[in-house]
């Protein structure tokens, strides 16, 4: 079975869950405070999430081509189907720009035109964190990412019939877009998570923060790539994926899951060390209204796949690592929920309390959808990951699912660990 | 080890594909293989001689978890009870402080453990001459070795003949 | 056992060599009478050290007063040196151990020689925190141990101490992994030599005889050296980087230092390794085994890593004009245009600017551009230790203590020391042990030999190209057998779907043309669509119904054959 054929049964299932997004989202707005904080936090949160999941894969398949890599060919198409999400989050991160253009919620403290002016430290920033670098910004670095993530996949699946191309033409035209993407991505991808991310805490900053969620986004997306081979496995296609592809991908969890570690340790030691309030406040916060999550962070993302992924075994068990790559991707998203939240909170409650209680206290007791996740941030995330998978199915089966021309598909059948 | 003196037959390969096949054909016969000697490590033997997985990465495991635990609790000994020091009016008990020295005795029981079991445990060190069978084991031959007193020595050699061995010598090991 | 090794990679390996040929043209350059070249850098090198031995004698002697450090620059050309010395050690450990786990070939022909350049580096770092402290006698008292001072104890959570741990941790480790490596080529070299050195050799070799359960456990204890490595070999210049960063002085305390330190310091090392390779190729004539191939991948590396520094020099600026925090705005625009301007330009222009030369393969793959740029790239990543260390603390918060600093001819001395001892040690490694991995070499022969891969090929494996003219004959029916295995195993899933009731021959065409070929897709089918399908197929179906299907084709994925078989005989023409 080469072709991977999009189900009818299956296309339900994405869009009932779709719908599920839709309707907590839409109860998340009713429900919501009069800025709909929440509704727009929960938005920026699962659009940067899985905006960020696609680039990853794009830049990924970059990275092996780059690299000369021949063990990922057999699956290669499903990296390749991941980046055509892009151009669904182009527009996603896009409603979010339009929002900030015209103040359709206050999500970043910074947008709010008397902050800007009257606030010194956000007014020091107002050349970067401004609404035309936001949504053209936004535009056109996404953009950029999603065409030349598209170049490599029509390349590639030109190349399926280029049966007597002995010089592998496509492929050597591939590795010219592939190190064209890698020092793009690497530049404008910190660019982006400043914008989307580290600007919610207007105030704060850290020179590590873009390298850090790059690799949250990375562990994710290995997770989504496991959980997806496992899947599409079941199904019975992609059946030349052996255990062997599956233990390397086990390997990268657990590899990047404690490089996800070390960047994270190195951001809060270095913070906790120096102990400079204006940078400590962000921990702060976390830790003392975000505890449970704060905790979680690193038992989910570290402990837990480092302890299952460490015997061989693990890797190579189905069942085993289908339930760290499902658990660690929770956990990520977990991880940007605790990146989102606790800045959009002190920007709308300073927002709200403005007039009547300029002191800047705020009520900061148990609220669900902020210290932690409710049913409706579950629902809203259930929505985006249908909304993904869709277009990730859809792509999968617009192309043959094993990229039979590739210079490196004959070593990636033999590929052994 | 035993010191007693061993007669051992063994036949050369000038390939180890060669070889490999000389093994199965050996284990189809049920001859009983003293040792095989390779100039470098040849993938795809441990199975064919019935070699079970090393163990070494548990001891490694081992190893390490003691490191971790000198590391940390040591520290947590001297700074809380021993000779607790304030710096940078940080608690006592600095667990992110402790984490860089802890990680790094990790590693280092754990390299030094494993890399002294595997001498000892393969009888290699310092000081160590085992008697080889060819100098050109180390080069370019790869060999096959019957110790006389398991296998009978003229089945041995028209098995290393019969199998492509280019040459089939005897010699004994004290 | 031909490894499968995809046409597109180049060979590694050249002269189509065999085994015995591996063995001689390694390790004959440790029999022969030392060359000219070799004489002549090793009366240079040791006597750069005996100058360097005569400064730091001199330092020792008359006191640190000989450096011109002063009260306000505390830190001059002693922790440059010792910073820009351990990223050069970063290269062996990288080679040896993260490329050994991503499976990339090319290393075996340089992880020898990165090993032993990690460790000489790694000493001659170590000295300069040795001499530093002043009382080098007594540089003891940085190890806990049970003492009469209380006992004293070291502080713990001084990032300092945590450098004399990480950098202890990494010699020893590096030393162990570097050493066992060497063993089995000691004991080629053992296996050639004639009395007294065979003698030495053998005491080198510690009685190695390349057993095959030796040899398992030589390879699971490299994979776990190598494994427990990778994450070492990051932490060591992160704790580096901490001794700045831990800090409150701006332009050191921000928080992407530790994986821009690691970057810089792979980046720096990989072109230390060019700049001897390129000249042990030339000569020790191993240009057969040191190829283009080999110095191309390592000026893509460089490259990759060249760019993520500069991503980091970047960041950096730009987030200390975004911190909206006028010291750390004032510590950017003084490195770049205050007085020590010309260190700041020259690691930019060093590091940033020269590696994208490398985006020409032309320059990728020529000896000459290699050998001038990993040079310049060794001066910019000294200028970059020099920058954040003298630039940064010559301009404090107070400006009534502002200072310059120049270093005296002491402090000169000693770097040129080191350089000779590391090129002294560099050298007589040379003499005594294979400077290419022997044992590794040969086990990839067979994958990247230039008579097993590339155009030159003449034993075909499964991967092979077809420029040949000569046998193209030969080689087209190989690419054929290759493509038609491809194709096998693409296609190959396919199940007898007859076996089930209801479907006989016609219906399963239809079924297969729609892409449904085995019982896991059938079971994972839906039979609405099943119908679909059913109903746009060539021919008649009506009577044919595909309610059952999914279940029984279920069964028969899970080999429930007993059960299918029951359950058929319950179903009357595939209906319930």
């Amino acid at each position: 079975m080469n072709q991977f054929t999009f189900t009818g049964r299956l296309k339900t299932s994405l869009i009932i869950m779709m719908v599920v997004g839709l309707v907590s989202m839409g109860l998340t707005w009713i429900w919501d405070d009069e800025i709909h904080t929440r509704f727009w936090s929960n938005y920026l949160h699962n659009a940067s999430f899985f905006t960020g999941i696609s680039l990853m894969a794009g830049f990924f398949i970059a990275v092996c081509i780059t690299a000369w890599a021949g063990w990922y060919a057999v699956f290669k198409r499903v990296w390749e189907s991941f980046s055509m999400f892009l151009i669904v989050g182009l527009v996603l991160m896009a409603i979010m720009g339009l929002g900030v253009y015209f103040g359709w919620h206050h999500i970043y403290h910074w947008a709010d035109p008397v902050a800007a002016v009257e606030d010194k430290i956000i007014s020091g920033k107002t050349g970067f964190l401004n609404k035309n670098w936001y949504l053209f910004g936004t535009i056109v670095i996404v953009g950029t990412w999603y065409f030349l993530s598209s170049r490599i996949r029509s390349l590639s699946i030109a190349e399926d019939n280029d049966d007597n191309d002995t010089d592998f033409a496509k492929h050597r035209r591939m590795r010219l877009y592939a190190a064209i993407f890698l020092p793009i991505a690497g530049f404008t991808s910190a660019a982006m998570v400043w914008q989307w991310i580290m600007s919610v805490d207007s105030h704060w900053y850290s020179t590590l923060f873009a390298w850090y969620c790059g690799a949250s986004w990375f562990v994710s997306m290995i997770c989504l790539t496991i959980m997806s081979l496992l899947y599409l496995r079941a199904k019975g296609y992609l059946q030349q994926v052996s255990v062997e592809h599956m233990h390397d991908l086990g390997k990268f969890l657990f590899a990047f899951s404690i490089f996800w570690t070390y960047l994270w340790f190195s951001q809060y030691m270095l913070i906790w060390y120096g102990n400079v309030g204006e940078e400590t406040i962000y921990y702060r916060t976390r830790f003392d209204h975000f505890k449970p999550l704060f905790y979680a962070n690193l038992v989910i993302n570290f402990l837990f796949p480092f302890f299952v992924l460490m015997r061989n075994d693990t890797k190579r068990k189905f069942g085993s690592l289908g339930l760290v790559a499902g658990v660690v991707f929770i956990g990520h998203w977990l991880d940007y929920f605790l990146m989102i939240k606790p800045g959009v909170m002190h920007t709308a409650h300073e927002h709200l309390s403005h007039g009547h209680d300029a002191g800047g206290h705020h009520d900061m007791s148990f609220q669900l959808g902020v210290q932690m996740p409710g049913f409706l941030e579950i629902g809203t995330m259930i929505g985006f990951l249908g909304l993904f998978l869709f277009v990730f199915f859809s792509a999968l089966s617009k192309a043959s699912l094993v990229a039979k021309n590739d210079p490196y598909i004959h070593e990636s059948l033999h590929h052994h660990v | 080890m035993a010191h007693t003196n061993r007669n051992v037959i063994y036949g050369l390969y000038d390939d180890e594909e060669i070889m490999l096949t000389a093994i199965k054909e050996a284990n189809a016969q049920h001859l009983e293989i003293m040792d095989v000697y390779t100039p470098f490590p040849v993938h795809g033997l441990d199975p064919l001689l019935g070699l079970s997985e090393s163990r070494l990465h548990i001891a490694g495991f081992i190893y390490g978890l003691l490191g971790t635990l000198t590391a940390f609790l040591g520290m947590t000994w001297i700074f809380t009870k021993d000779w607790p020091v304030v710096f940078g009016g940080k608690p006592h008990w600095s667990v992110p402080a402790f984490i860089p020295i802890t990680f790094e005795l990790t590693v280092l029981f754990a390299a030094i453990g494993m890399t002294f079991t595997f001498y000892i445990v393969c009888g290699l060190g310092p000081g160590v001459t085992n008697e080889v069978l060819d100098d050109r084991i180390t080069d370019d031959k790869f060999c096959i070795a019957f110790d006389e007193s398991e296998v009978d020595s003229a089945k041995a050699k028209s098995f290393l003949s019969s199998t492509g061995a280019s040459e089939i010598n005897k010699k004994i090991l004290s | 056992m031909s490894a499968v090794v995809s046409p597109i990679r180049d060979p590694l390996i050249y002269g189509h060599k065999s085994y015995h040929d591996i063995t001689e043209d390694l390790v004959s350059p440790t029999e022969r009478t030392p060359s000219a070249p070799w004489v002549i850098g090793f009366i240079l090198s040791i006597s750069l050290l005996g100058f360097g031995l005569f400064c730091i004698a001199w330092t020792i002697w008359h006191g640190i007063g000989t450096w011109n450090l002063n009260r306000t620059v505390g830190w001059g050309w002693d922790i440059t040196n010792f910073v820009w010395w351990i990223g050069i050690g970063h290269a062996g450990t990288l080679i040896s151990a993260i490329l050994l786990l991503f499976r990339q070939k090319w290393r075996t022909g340089v992880n020898r020689a990165a090993e032993a350049m990690t460790i000489f580096a790694v000493i001659c770092a170590a000295l300069f925190p040795g001499i530093h402290v002043g009382r080098a006698w007594v540089v003891f008292y940085f190890f806990p141990y049970p003492n009469t001072r209380g006992p004293l104890w070291p502080n713990f959570n001084s990032p300092l101490l945590w450098d004399l741990f990480a950098i202890s941790t990494y010699f020893t480790v590096s030393l162990l992994f570097w050493y066992t490596g060497l063993v089995p080529d000691f004991a080629t070299v053992r296996d050639r030599a004639k009395g007294m050195r065979k003698k030495v050799y053998n005491f080198l070799s510690f009685g190695w005889v390349g057993s095959a359960k030796h040899w398992q456990r030589w390879e699971a204890l490299s994979l776990v050296l190598a494994g427990i490595a990778t994450p070492l070999v990051l932490s060591v210049h992160t704790i580096v980087s901490f001794d700045f960063a831990t800090s409150v002085i701006p332009g050191w305390h921000t928080t992407i230092f530790p994986p821009y330190f690691v970057a810089g310091a792979i980046f720096s090392g990989f072109a230390m390794v060019l700049t001897l390779m390129l000249v042990v190729r030339k000569v020790l004539h191993l240009e057969e085994y040191i190829t283009l191939n080999h110095v191309e991948s390592m000026n893509k590396v460089i490259l990759a890593t060249g760019s993520i520094v500069g991503v980091a020099y970047l960041t950096e600026l730009f987030v200390a004009w975004y911190s909206g925090y006028v010291y750390e705005q004032f510590a950017f625009f003084n490195r770049a245009l205050g007085p020590y301007w010309w260190s700041y330009f020259g690691m930019m222009f060093c590091n940033v600017i020269s590696p994208q030369f490398f985006w020409s393969r032309k320059i990728r793959r020529s000896v000459a551009w290699t050998f001038f740029l990993s040079i310049v790239i060794n001066i910019g990543m000294w200028f970059e230790r020099f920058v954040i260390i003298a630039t940064t603390l010559a301009r404090d918060y107070i400006p009534s203590s502002w200072s310059y600093y120049s270093p005296t001819w002491v402090e000169i001395g000693i770097f040129i020391g080191t350089i000779g001892l590391f090129f002294t040690l560099f050298l007589i490694f040379c003499r005594v042990a294979p400077v290419v991995a022997v044992a590794e070499v040969k086990s990839i022969l067979k994958s990247s030999g230039d008579q097993y891969c590339g155009p030159d090929a003449i034993h075909h494996g499964h991967g092979h190209d077809d420029h040949g003219h000569d046998h193209s004959h030969e080689e087209h029916a190989v690419a054929e057998s290759v493509k038609e295995e491809v194709a096998a195993v693409v296609e190959a899933v396919e199940d007898d779907l007859k076996k089930l009731e209801g479907i006989g021959p016609k219906v399963e065409a239809a079924l297969k043309k729609a892409g449904v070929k085995t019982f896991a897709a059938l079971a994972g089918s839906d039979t609405n669509d099943l119908q679909t399908i059913l109903d746009e197929g060539d021919g008649n179906f009506m009577g044919n119904s595909p309610e059952s299907w999914p279940h029984q084709a279920r069964l028969a994925m899970e080999g429930k054959w007993d059960e299918l078989e029951k359950l058929q005989d319950e179903l009357q023409g595939g209906k319930y």
